[in-house]
């Protein structure tokens, strides 16, 4: 329930809130999103899986944005930021679809 | 309790750490069961189970995510440009770069009939200043405007009533000649002006002269703007003006001014016969 609260929390705060993005920050803020919507659709997986922990989760969504920005800062310093970041895309993209299938298959039972 | 608990879990965790969220199996055991109860609703239990404080890093971390994600998609709306990439970018340029050269382009094009349409009102208004012209001399000419200037005024007293209307032609006709741009006759007997213009006509009357159909009445003043001193000469030239007054029984005097006015105007009526011939026959 508390992560629940902390999400609308979240985005009510980045609705009142006029923050901007720091320059830059800003081409990985994207990828860093993506990267976390990964690690919150394993945690929920997970929690139906009956397996959820949260310092597992913790680790692993730090470690998701760590590691899908400094790819893609990697590629924009070699010149290949943009296949970069299609890949790193691509790959949480399907890592995402595969845990929203399992999540189906828990909710639906298909 | 709770956090005996999870120190038994980050114990478990260091020792076994399998896969992605994979929670050691000693903890918690009802979780393990795989099939039964339904995801749906360990999700639901999990929602609705008393909060733990292990918790708040989760709740933190998606709170983050959230905010996020918000501002990402409002700094979207406001500026697209500052995360698009290279070649995007590039691509943007080029485009503003041709649109550019076009509208550069178009700035000359509208220069240059600016400039056209300015040098072309230039001409209008030397033209309208030349036609203001003529209309002003024009108007002096056919005496439908007061003027000033230098000139001369001829005071003929007649006491006898004998000078004759054309003594006065003549004097008129040599102030004419002299350079005279502008003259009116009053007849101060009847305190009337006449001015005088190339219609004007002067003939034998009762008393007086009548010019243009105005009766004049003696003493007579005729004003006239032009060069004061070939004016005041041309009156005395041997059997002029001056002499013709002396033999009609008159009596003339000239004065000249550095500042005379004709104030009487001549109404132009419609000529009714003439009209301009067509040009270039």
């Amino acid at each position: 329930m508390i992560p629940a609260l902390g999400l609308v929390a979240g985005i009510i705060a980045g609705l009142f809130l006029d923050v901007s993005v720091p320059l830059d920050l800003q081409p990985y803020v994207p990828i860093a999103i993506v990267a976390a919507l990964d690690a919150v659709f394993g945690g929920i997986r997970a929690v139906m899986e009956g397996i959820f922990d949260d310092k597992v989760f913790v680790v692993s969504f730090i470690a998701n944005v760590l590691i899908a920005a400094l790819i893609v800062y990697l590629g924009d310093q070699l010149g290949v930021g943009a296949q970069l970041s299609t890949a790193v895309i691509v790959v949480l993209g399907i890592r995402i679809f595969t845990n929203a299938a399992t999540i189906r298959r828990h909710i639906f039972r298909a | 309790m709770v956090e005996e608990q999870d120190k038994d879990q980050a114990n478990g965790k260091s020792q076994a750490d399998a896969g992605d969220a994979a929670a050691p199996s000693d903890t918690d055991v009802p979780r393990f069961r795989p099939a039964v109860p339904s995801g749906g609703r360990r999700f639901w239990r999990a929602m609705t189970k008393r909060p733990q404080a292990s918790h708040l890093g989760v709740a933190v971390l998606l709170a983050l995510l959230g905010f996020g994600a918000v501002l990402q998609v409002r700094g979207d709306e406001e500026d697209a440009l500052s995360h698009a990439r290279r070649d995007e970018l590039l691509q943007i340029y080029d485009g503003l770069t041709r649109e550019a050269d076009r509208l550069e382009e178009e700035i000359q094009d509208l220069r240059r009939d600016r400039d056209d349409l300015a040098s072309s009102a230039g001409d209008e208004s030397v033209a309208l200043e030349q036609a203001e012209e003529r209309l002003r001399q024009a108007q002096i000419v056919a005496g439908t405007v007061p003027v000033t200037g230098p000139g001369i005024q001829l005071t003929i007293s007649d006491p006898d009533n004998q000078v004759t209307d054309t003594t006065l032609f003549g004097a008129i006709y040599e102030l004419r000649s002299a350079g005279a741009e502008a003259i009116q006759i009053e007849g101060q007997g009847n305190d009337t002006a006449v001015r005088i213009v190339a219609e004007s006509y002067l003939l034998p009357a009762e008393g007086g002269v009548e010019v243009s159909g105005v009766m004049l009445r003696p003493p007579y003043v005729i004003t006239a703007i032009g060069n004061p001193e070939n004016l005041d000469e041309a009156m005395h030239f041997p059997q002029g003006v001056m002499s013709d007054v002396t033999l009609d029984g008159g009596d003339a005097t000239v004065t000249q001014f550095s500042e005379l006015t004709v104030e009487t105007l001549h109404e132009v009526t419609e000529p009714e016969h003439a009209s301009p011939a067509p040009e270039g026959e």
